[in-house]
């Protein structure tokens, strides 16, 4: 079954059949964590890269920022029996849309939260399709960890 | 089989960084020798049985590029292979480190996924 990520939002799941999409990844971006052993997977789509910008609406929705939606699809994928050691991190968006001056940076920004998160917990990316300036959509598949992305008209694995 | 590796900075930060990608990596990690200059790394080389070096190249007492003469010059380090770890872009320098075998360059600043490629390329291609 198919689970749509929505902005700021996200999903786990450890059913075979699923596959989780989040879909027009512009600035924002899409993290997917998964355990190959434990067979357990999210996707996240985030917005911002910290949530010390406006902690009141970090608090209302702390999928929003990076940092504190790492923090949670991480504890979530633990509460699902995943473990720190075997997961893989795939990285899409933080592109330019919507900021072609690149006055605030905000794709590049989010990618470099998503980073340094990544290496505190000891996780190494292992799949990435940044920047630039066109739009992606992320596809999860929760059996193989697989990770796919289409752009235009086009799709790869990363 | 596990590799003996040393990293030869005189940076902490960066030997850290480098430490942590290494264990990160995957990689069958014997044991980490650290060094803060080319003739401490020398030292290691000459006492302990090293499988791969990374190193800086402007580094106090004894730079890079002459660690990396001196190894050459015996016969016993010669054969140990070297990537070098550096902000360093001068292409006759780099060039010239490459005509003394060097492995592999890695330019500062780098991300910890370039770092673990280029010591599996090279622990690879070593090891065929």
């Amino acid at each position: 079954m198919n689970h749509t990520v929505g902005i700021a939002e996200m999903k786990i799941s450890a059913e075979p059949g699923d596959i989780l999409a989040t879909y027009a990844l512009g600035s924002c971006v899409g993290v997917s964590l998964y355990d190959p052993i434990g067979h357990v997977g999210g996707l996240i789509h985030c917005m911002l890269p910290l949530s010390r910008i406006d902690p009141a609406k970090a608090e209302r929705n702390p999928l929003m920022y990076v940092d504190t939606g790492m923090t949670l699809l991480m504890q979530a994928l633990f509460d699902h029996g995943a473990e720190r050691k075997n997961l893989v991190a795939k990285v899409a968006g933080a592109s330019r849309i919507m900021d072609a001056g690149g006055v605030f940076n905000i794709g590049e920004r989010n990618y470099t939260v998503v980073r340094k998160v990544l290496w505190k917990n000891e996780i190494l990316i292992a799949g990435e399709d940044v920047g630039g300036s066109a739009p992606r959509t992320m596809y999860l598949h929760v059996d193989t960890g697989r990770t796919v992305l289409k752009m235009g008209g086009e799709e790869k694995e990363i | 089989m596990a590799y003996n590796i040393l990293v030869v900075d005189d940076s902490d930060t960066m030997r850290a960084v480098i430490a942590k990608t290494i264990g990160l990596a995957g990689i069958a990690l014997g044991t980490l020798f650290q060094a803060v200059n080319g003739a401490e790394g020398i030292e290691v080389l000459k006492r302990e049985w090293v499988d791969l070096v990374l190193a800086d190249i402007n580094m106090p007492v004894l730079n890079g590029v002459g660690m990396v003469a001196q190894m050459k010059a015996d016969p016993a380090l010669g054969d140990i292979p070297v990537i070098i770890v550096s902000t360093e872009g001068s292409v006759t320098r780099l060039q010239g480190l490459k005509d003394q075998g060097v492995k592999g360059f890695l330019r500062k600043p780098f991300t910890p996924e370039e770092l673990k490629k280029a010591v599996e390329t090279v622990l690879g291609a070593h090891h065929e």
